[in-house]
């Protein structure tokens, strides 16, 4: 990694600050989906700790993990449905003539992706805060905010494959649903013992749930070595599958 | 007679073209269902323990119980898409040409209203069928099954009417587009997806005294145990009440359109 | 050697050839004419040759490097400004220069430096710190070619760079491109408007359906499809005799009406004199005297069969009107 693409990843990384800043209001969405499903999954469903075997008396502490991975996935497939904007509007042809990487150009995106993703997370769990969520303690919160990064590496990896193939914002609901179905799809609404027989073995197979149950620990509990890198090696996949799509659709865009 | 005669042949004109509209475009309808549908599946599996919890109104399975949930959400998505295709009918300047028209101006809302409607039908086959391929029949057989898609297909007409009176006083299919998120607010804060007895404070008050409800459990008592003349009648109610405010608002929006210009 | 050689270049889109073996040569310092209407495959070709776009067939070079093989290099030694102007609206126009600079490697003080003096050179240092989502066409158009100069590339592509825009904002791009070639950048511009061609090419390719069908200097190309001719408005009942005079003067063209007659010059311009002076001679009144060149799109016709110019742009612009 030489200057120069240090450079161009920060220069990209700087540009995509300004649909944040300029555009008025253009922070709210991102930050009210995941907050607006908290505290409603919270008000609604609340009572399902009261189910033998539950594990914890606390539903938003249960459910924090989830919503705040929700806002990095909704934050990457909107990268994706940037991108697809960008393609439409030519202006990826402009980052394509130069001669920075093509891989460069990838990482700009997606370590922009990760840093916005913290705005949606810390909205999250201040609200969770809020309604009465554990606190996770240091070790917990920045174990959190690194998951978060990490899973909107990877929802912007993803939406960014699928933008490069269809070329169109009208992907972007292929984008979102896929990201929001990953991370659904796991121990979101109750431990794995307690979900229906087709969920649970989706779950027990889907690389999301050791990610959502790292994220979980310090909220429930303490933090342990075994489920902690159960998530960070699921992630490490995804993320390796998911640069590798996206960088061949970043080469191939030209064919 | 002939004036009544001749705004429905407008409407039904109208209203071709908006379910034309609306089922030609595949990638529109999918948000409506499919995402609806997701959540369902989810949610079923996630929370289907909750019929195990004490006080759980008596069901075959939780999917039964959360049907009427999916169909409301459906329907307030059809009504918010409703509302987003006349902001785009008035972007492009569609709109404009039916005004320049002899017809009356409220056929233009009221044909926008049978697309929605369409879409509002569809809905309710869709999750019929749904429960019945996934083993959740309507209790209520025939009668019931007629309940809920009556309830589901007036319920997106009367949400589709604040979407429309959104988009007649905005004008743009970005502002009807941003109310999206609110759909799920106000869900939530609704007996869509749990009994009320069983949510948490303070969703459980607000969903007490929110009309949605009073919708939703009259589109879910035909499905979980048959047709129940009260909780009909106070779905009609409920769906009366929010077409008569939705009308208010898209008369009023109306008016200060054609009177303004936009 | 050559700033672009093409051989063969082909690009298809499934069953669709849209562009079917291209051969051209554009020299160091030249600019080069790309002609030829909607659909040609200009911008087709001009994505290949900036490695947008992979050829299925050919090859081609540009400063050098294989737009395949060293892709790389040649995006460093290429600028470009594509048919959309490829902008973000968000960003002022400073820090879109600044940006390219970035892209192109260029260390941050010395980007900031290039950033600030071409944004004077294509005056719009006023609006420099406004974003460009408030610029007028012609203002995206100058910012568009100063991010491409900022590396100071040895060829530039500018694919129809003036299309949309009024005749003051066109003027203002021909003189930065024509200064550009006199700095000795090579210029690859495409185009679908005659007096672009004419104006700016020292050379111009004709395109149509994915084929070359004319190269050459804009005279050369002009002079393969005839001779100038004088175009002469009579007064009432004086043709006859004029068609006499002139038939020994050149060859005569097919009347358009009683009143006029239509002689081809060998000389062009020069043969005036000589028709005015036999005319007077002879005691034959003339109202008015033109001198009507061809036209690039009798090149194009010629060669296809159709126009190529649009609403009145062509031979209009070629008539030199002289009253007698």
């Amino acid at each position: 990694m030489n200057r120069r693409n240090l450079a161009t990843i920060a220069a990209i990384v700087d540009r995509s600050k300004n649909e944040l800043i300029r555009v008025p209001g253009a922070a709210i969405p991102g930050v009210l989906a995941p907050t607006i499903f908290f505290l409603g999954l919270n008000g609604v469903f609340g009572n399902l700790t009261q189910l033998t075997g539950f594990g914890s008396d606390s539903y938003a502490s249960f459910l924090v993990p989830v919503s705040v991975l929700q806002g990095a996935g909704f934050t990457g497939a909107a990268t994706g449905v940037n991108l697809a904007r960008d393609i439409e509007g030519g202006w990826l042809d402009r980052l394509l003539v130069s001669p920075a990487p093509r891989w460069v150009l990838l990482t700009g995106m997606v370590v922009a992706a990760s840093l916005r993703a913290f705005i949606p997370a810390t909205a999250v769990l201040l609200v969770a805060f809020a309604v009465g969520a554990h606190w996770p303690g240091l070790d917990g919160l920045l174990l959190t905010y690194a998951m978060v990064a990490a899973t909107a590496a990877v929802a912007a990896c993803y939406a960014i494959s699928l933008a490069l193939r269809y070329k169109t914002q009208s992907a972007a609901p292929l984008m979102q649903a896929g990201m929001l179905a990953l991370i659904l799809m796991t121990t979101a609404y109750a431990p794995l013992r307690l979900l229906e027989g087709w969920l649970q073995d989706v779950a027990e197979v889907n690389p999301m749930t050791p990610v959502v149950d790292a994220v979980r620990q310090g909220f429930l509990g303490t933090i342990g070595w075994t489920d902690t890198w159960h998530g960070v090696v699921a992630l490490l996949g995804m993320l390796t599958v998911m640069a590798v799509l996206s960088l061949r659709g970043m080469r191939r865009i030209t064919a | 007679m002939s004036g009544l005669r001749a705004n429905l042949r407008v409407v039904g004109a109208l209203g071709m073209r908006s379910v034309r509209q609306t089922f030609r475009r595949p990638q529109l309808i999918a948000p409506i269902v499919i995402f609806p549908t997701l959540l369902l599946a989810i949610q079923t599996g996630g929370a289907g323990s909750a019929v195990e919890l004490p006080g759980f109104p008596p069901v075959d399975s939780f999917l039964q119980f959360m049907l009427a949930g999916a169909m409301m959400q459906s329907l307030m998505l059809a009504g918010n898409s409703g509302g987003i295709a006349l902001a785009v009918d008035i972007e492009m300047g569609f709109t404009d040409r039916l005004f320049a028209a002899p017809i009356s101006r409220f056929t233009i809302v009221l044909g926008r209203l049978v697309g929605t409607a369409a879409l509002g039908l569809f809905a309710a086959l869709w999750f019929l069928a749904i429960g019945l391929v996934f083993g959740a029949p309507v209790e209520g057989g025939v009668p019931g099954a007629l309940v809920a898609i009556l309830l589901t297909t007036i319920g997106a007409m009367s949400i589709g009417g604040i979407g429309s009176a959104i988009a007649l006083r905005t004008g743009q299919a970005s502002i009807v587009q941003g109310l999206f998120p609110l759909v799920f607010v106000v869900l939530f804060l609704s007996t869509a997806f749990f009994p009320e007895q069983l949510m948490v404070e303070p969703a459980r008050s607000i969903a007490a005294y929110n009309p949605l409800s009073f919708v939703v459990e009259g589109i879910r008592e035909p499905i979980v145990e048959g047709v129940d003349a009260g909780d009909t009648l106070a779905a009609l109610a409920a769906v009366a009440a929010i077409s008569a405010f939705s009308l208010l608002l898209s008369a009023r929006a109306l008016r200060h359109r054609l009177r303004t210009g936009g | 050697m050559a700033a672009i050689a093409v051989e063969g270049l082909e690009r298809a889109f499934g069953d669709v050839r849209a562009v079917q073996g291209v051969d051209l040569r554009v020299g160091e310092g030249e600019i080069y004419g790309f002609l030829g209407p909607n659909g040609a495959g200009k911008t087709t070709t001009v994505r290949m040759l900036t490695t947008l776009l992979l050829p299925t067939g050919g090859r081609a070079e540009v400063a050098g490097h294989d737009v395949v093989r060293e892709a790389r290099a040649v995006r460093a030694t290429i600028g470009v400004a594509l048919q959309e102007a490829a902008l973000d609206p968000l960003m002022t126009g400073r820090e879109l220069i600044r940006l390219q600079a970035t892209l192109q490697g260029i260390p941050k003080a010395e980007g900031r430096r290039r950033a600030d003096s071409l944004l004077e050179r294509v005056d719009l240092a006023g609006a420099a710190d406004r974003r460009v989502g408030g610029y007028s066409g012609g203002m995206k158009r100058r910012l568009d070619l100063a991010a491409a100069l900022v590396h100071e590339p040895r060829v530039l592509f500018l694919d129809e760079p003036t299309t949309g825009l009024d005749p003051v904002s066109r003027r203002t791009i021909w003189d930065e491109v024509r200064a550009l070639n006199d700095e000795g950048t090579t210029v690859f511009l495409t185009t679908q408007y005659l007096e672009e061609a004419d104006q700016l090419a020292d050379n111009v390719g004709i395109i149509d359906s994915g084929r070359i069908v004319a190269e050459g200097t804009p005279d050369s190309l002009k002079a393969e499809v005839g001779n100038p001719h004088i175009r002469l408005q009579l007064e009432e009942g004086s043709a006859a005799a004029a068609e006499e005079v002139c038939a020994r003067i050149g060859p005569l063209l097919p009347p358009v009406d009683g009143k006029t007659v239509l002689v081809e010059v060998e000389n062009g311009a020069a043969d005036i004199p000589r028709v005015v002076r036999a005319l007077d001679e002879a005691g034959i009144g003339v109202g008015s005297l033109e001198l009507v060149k061809p036209t690039l799109d009798d090149v194009f016709v010629a060669k296809t069969g159709y126009h190529l110019a649009q609403d009145g742009e062509g031979a209009g612009d070629q008539a030199e009107a002289v009253s007698a």
